[in-house]
């Protein structure tokens, strides 16, 4: 799971998914806007074929988070 | 199909090598590869990345300028749009403005859409954020819904023409959906009006102002989201969190519908349609099952196979050329058309016919030499896998759409990608397979004929200049949009565009008809030019492939001559733009006597013609009409 999230997280954010980790947040990336953030929402959806919640999206601001939130649904 | 994190990796790394080695056809391959794996978004996103950062001057992608208006957040398509855009050879450019500053944007002249200066500008407005009252789900106090409807078709008139006095570039407006839960419950569809009812009279009117305007066309978003379905289309939490209501999966279709706008925008209609037979127009193989034997008729699979031969001639009545490519004995073929009464197509709907045991590839490119087809404009349907990989390879131009295994499937894939999607039609379109008809007795009268001016004096040509006016601008625009071959400059020009190059009276802006023997082969030619001082430069010169070689276009050099002549003018200015398919045009400066010219500074080949040994003549081969606006 991590690998694939990296990989969603480096398309979507335009990053290398090698140097994601767990610093990469919506805080010290510069790409990633709150318009990034609900494109990635919306990959991360269509990859995992789930469906978050408003209160998961706005809690998912790094990559810890994510991984975090996709633990809980999976 | 699901792709292995690993499988992705490579497809990733193949196309980023290949977009670095400026093999466009390679990337193209692997980009469709990525995205036709699930997830699409991500693929989009990565595809987009790596398209933004490659240089324009490696890849010979068609730039597009596309601004998005919206009244909700549309931006979450920018990835898709881009993506599937590359598909098509485009290098799309977004200009995305603030969600809810439609308005705005469209009013004033200084806004950052008409600095943008866009080739074409979405209008992407939902229902319920232009006429909110008719979407409640109560009732609004006083509300007057006939009224409000009213109200939102005569602010979306003026907005369309405040638009096209300020811009000409192409303008596509969303229609409007139903509201998916109707506030009378079972009781709409009788209401008078109805919620369904009154959405339906605003569509309308949208019609209607697109009909009567240049350049503005309805983007039929009702239509899209019916054939997904409203609940599998609209977000709700999106829509109430980020107002951005169309789901994740629904994007890349609306993207895919822009697109169908956009081909058409950039010459990439596609015009002939070749087909396989077995398992293709009919079930099973004719050589073995025998011309009564085939699967065609009532029952099915054969209802799916007449279901299919009957989308096809639609694309035929629309104006698509029909071919054949197959692998048969010609024979049984011919039997299969004379003598089986399930046939919807006839023998005559097909302007080529290729059966025999070639290569598919090689049967192609005669059709093409044949019929004088791009193979760019050519999609290939087929339900073999193999012989569709054949043709993919040997001809990567020719769009190749492999049949999905079950008949009932056909229509879909054929109609889906719409790729002969235009923005007009013409009658010329009407008639098309009767104009390639009249070529072909052409080329057998020159093929009797004992010189080249034998030929031309057999063919009794009359050619007309007119005008441009209102019943030949679509056509005009359609011609510089779609001719590739003949066509000294390529520039492409919206109806809006070519209606606004009519407004100066120092532009010649004509539409050049040919009639000859056989019939009237409609406007085949385009060509603009603009006096100033002494000079008078040419800008547009186009003629259809279907005339070529007749000299019509020495008569054109000749009417523009006339027009230098009447203008005083003293030297007639030419300049020949090279691409990829305008072969046939580069000479034509050269052979009528124009001088290179060395003082131009830029890169493109300018030739220059000094009227005062005399211009250029009218061949006497022909009779010419000038017609007055």
């Amino acid at each position: 799971m991590e690998q694939k999230v990296k990989e969603i997280m480096g398309d979507v954010l335009d990053l290398d998914p090698q140097a994601i980790d767990g610093h990469t947040a919506m805080d010290t990336i510069e790409s990633w806007d709150s318009q990034a953030h609900i494109n990635l929402c919306l990959c991360l959806e269509q990859d995992f074929q789930i469906a978050f919640t408003v209160a998961e999206i706005e809690a998912m601001l790094s990559y810890g988070d994510i991984l975090r939130v996709l633990r809980e649904k999976l | 199909m699901t792709a292995d994190t690993s499988t992705l990796g490579e497809m990733r790394r193949a196309f980023q090598a290949a977009l670095d080695a400026g093999d466009l056809v390679e990337a193209t391959r692997s980009a469709r590869s990525l995205l036709s794996t699930n997830p699409l978004l991500a693929a989009a996103s990565f595809i987009r990345h790596a398209v933004d950062k490659s240089s324009p001057e490696r890849l010979p992608l068609t730039s597009v300028r596309v601004a998005l208006l919206s009244s909700f957040s549309i931006e979450f398509i920018h990835d898709a749009l881009i993506a599937l855009g590359f598909l098509d050879g485009l290098r799309v450019e977004l200009y995305q403005a603030g969600f809810g500053q439609f308005r705005q944007e469209i009013l004033n002249r200084d806004s950052g859409l008409y600095a943008f200066a866009p080739d074409a500008v979405v209008l992407a407005l939902e229902g319920k954020d232009l006429v909110p009252d008719l979407y409640r789900h109560d009732v609004p106090d006083a509300a007057d819904l006939n009224a409000a409807v009213v109200e939102a078709a005569r602010e979306l008139t003026n907005l369309a023409e405040a638009f096209r006095e300020r811009s000409a570039a192409t303008l596509l407006i969303h229609n409007f959906t139903p509201p998916t839960w109707r506030r009378l419950g079972i009781l709409d569809g009788e209401a008078a009006p109805s919620q369904a009812d009154l959405v339906a009279a605003l569509n309308t009117d949208l019609g209607r102002i697109c009909r009567e305007s240049r350049g503005i066309h309805t983007v039929d978003y009702a239509g899209l989201v019916q054939r997904t379905g409203a609940l599998s289309w609209y977000d709700d939490r999106m829509a109430l969190y980020a107002r951005a209501p169309i789901t994740r999966g629904a994007l890349p279709e609306l993207g895919r519908e822009y697109l169908k706008f956009l081909r058409a925008l950039t010459g990439k209609t596609k015009k002939c349609l070749v087909l396989d037979l077995d398992n293709t127009l009919w079930g099973g193989v004719v050589g073995e099952e025998g011309p009564q034997g085939i699967a065609l008729g009532p029952e099915y699979p054969g209802c799916a196979f007449i279901d299919f031969q009957r989308a096809v001639r639609g694309l035929r009545q629309r104006g698509v050329i029909l071919a054949i490519a197959s692998k048969n004995n010609p024979a049984d073929v011919e039997e299969v058309f004379a003598s089986n009464n399930h046939m919807v197509l006839r023998r005559d709907d097909f302007s080529a016919v290729r059966v025999g045991w070639n290569a598919k590839s090689q049967s192609l490119s005669e059709i093409a030499a044949h019929l004088n087809i791009a193979p760019d404009h050519m999609v290939y349907v087929d339900d073999n896998p193999a012989e569709c990989d054949e043709v993919a390879h040997a001809l990567p131009a020719v769009t190749v759409l492999p049949l999905p295994p079950q008949p009932e499937h056909f229509v879909r894939a054929l109609l889906e990608p719409g790729y002969f999607d235009s923005l007009s039609m013409s009658t010329e379109d009407l008639r098309r397979a009767e104009l390639y008809e009249q070529r072909d007795q052409a080329e057998e009268l020159r093929a009797q004929s004992d010189s080249l001016e034998d030929f031309y004096r057999r063919l009794e040509m009359e050619v007309t200049f007119a005008p441009v006016d209102n019943s030949s601008v679509a056509r005009a625009a359609q011609l510089t949009q779609k001719t590739n071959q003949f066509n000294v400059t390529t520039i492409r020009y919206s109806e809006a565009e070519v209606l606004e190059r009519c407004t100066d009276p120092d532009n010649l802006v004509k539409t050049v008809r040919v009639r000859d023997r056989f019939g009237d082969n409609g406007i085949v030619g385009v060509m603009m030019a603009h006096g100033s001082g002494s000079e008078v430069e040419i800008d547009t010169l186009l003629l259809s492939c279907r005339v070529i070689g007749r000299t019509v276009e020495t008569a054109m050099l000749a009417h523009v001559s006339e027009y230098a002549a009447q203008r005083g003018a003293r030297r007639i200015r030419g300049r020949i733009v090279p691409t990829a398919k305008n072969a046939p045009a580069r000479d034509l400066y050269e052979r009528h006597g124009f001088q290179s010219d060395p003082s131009d500074s830029t890169e493109q080949a300018a030739w220059s013609l000094d009227l005062s040994t005399g211009g250029i003549q009218y061949p006497t081969w022909m009779k010419v009409v000038s017609e007055t606006g």
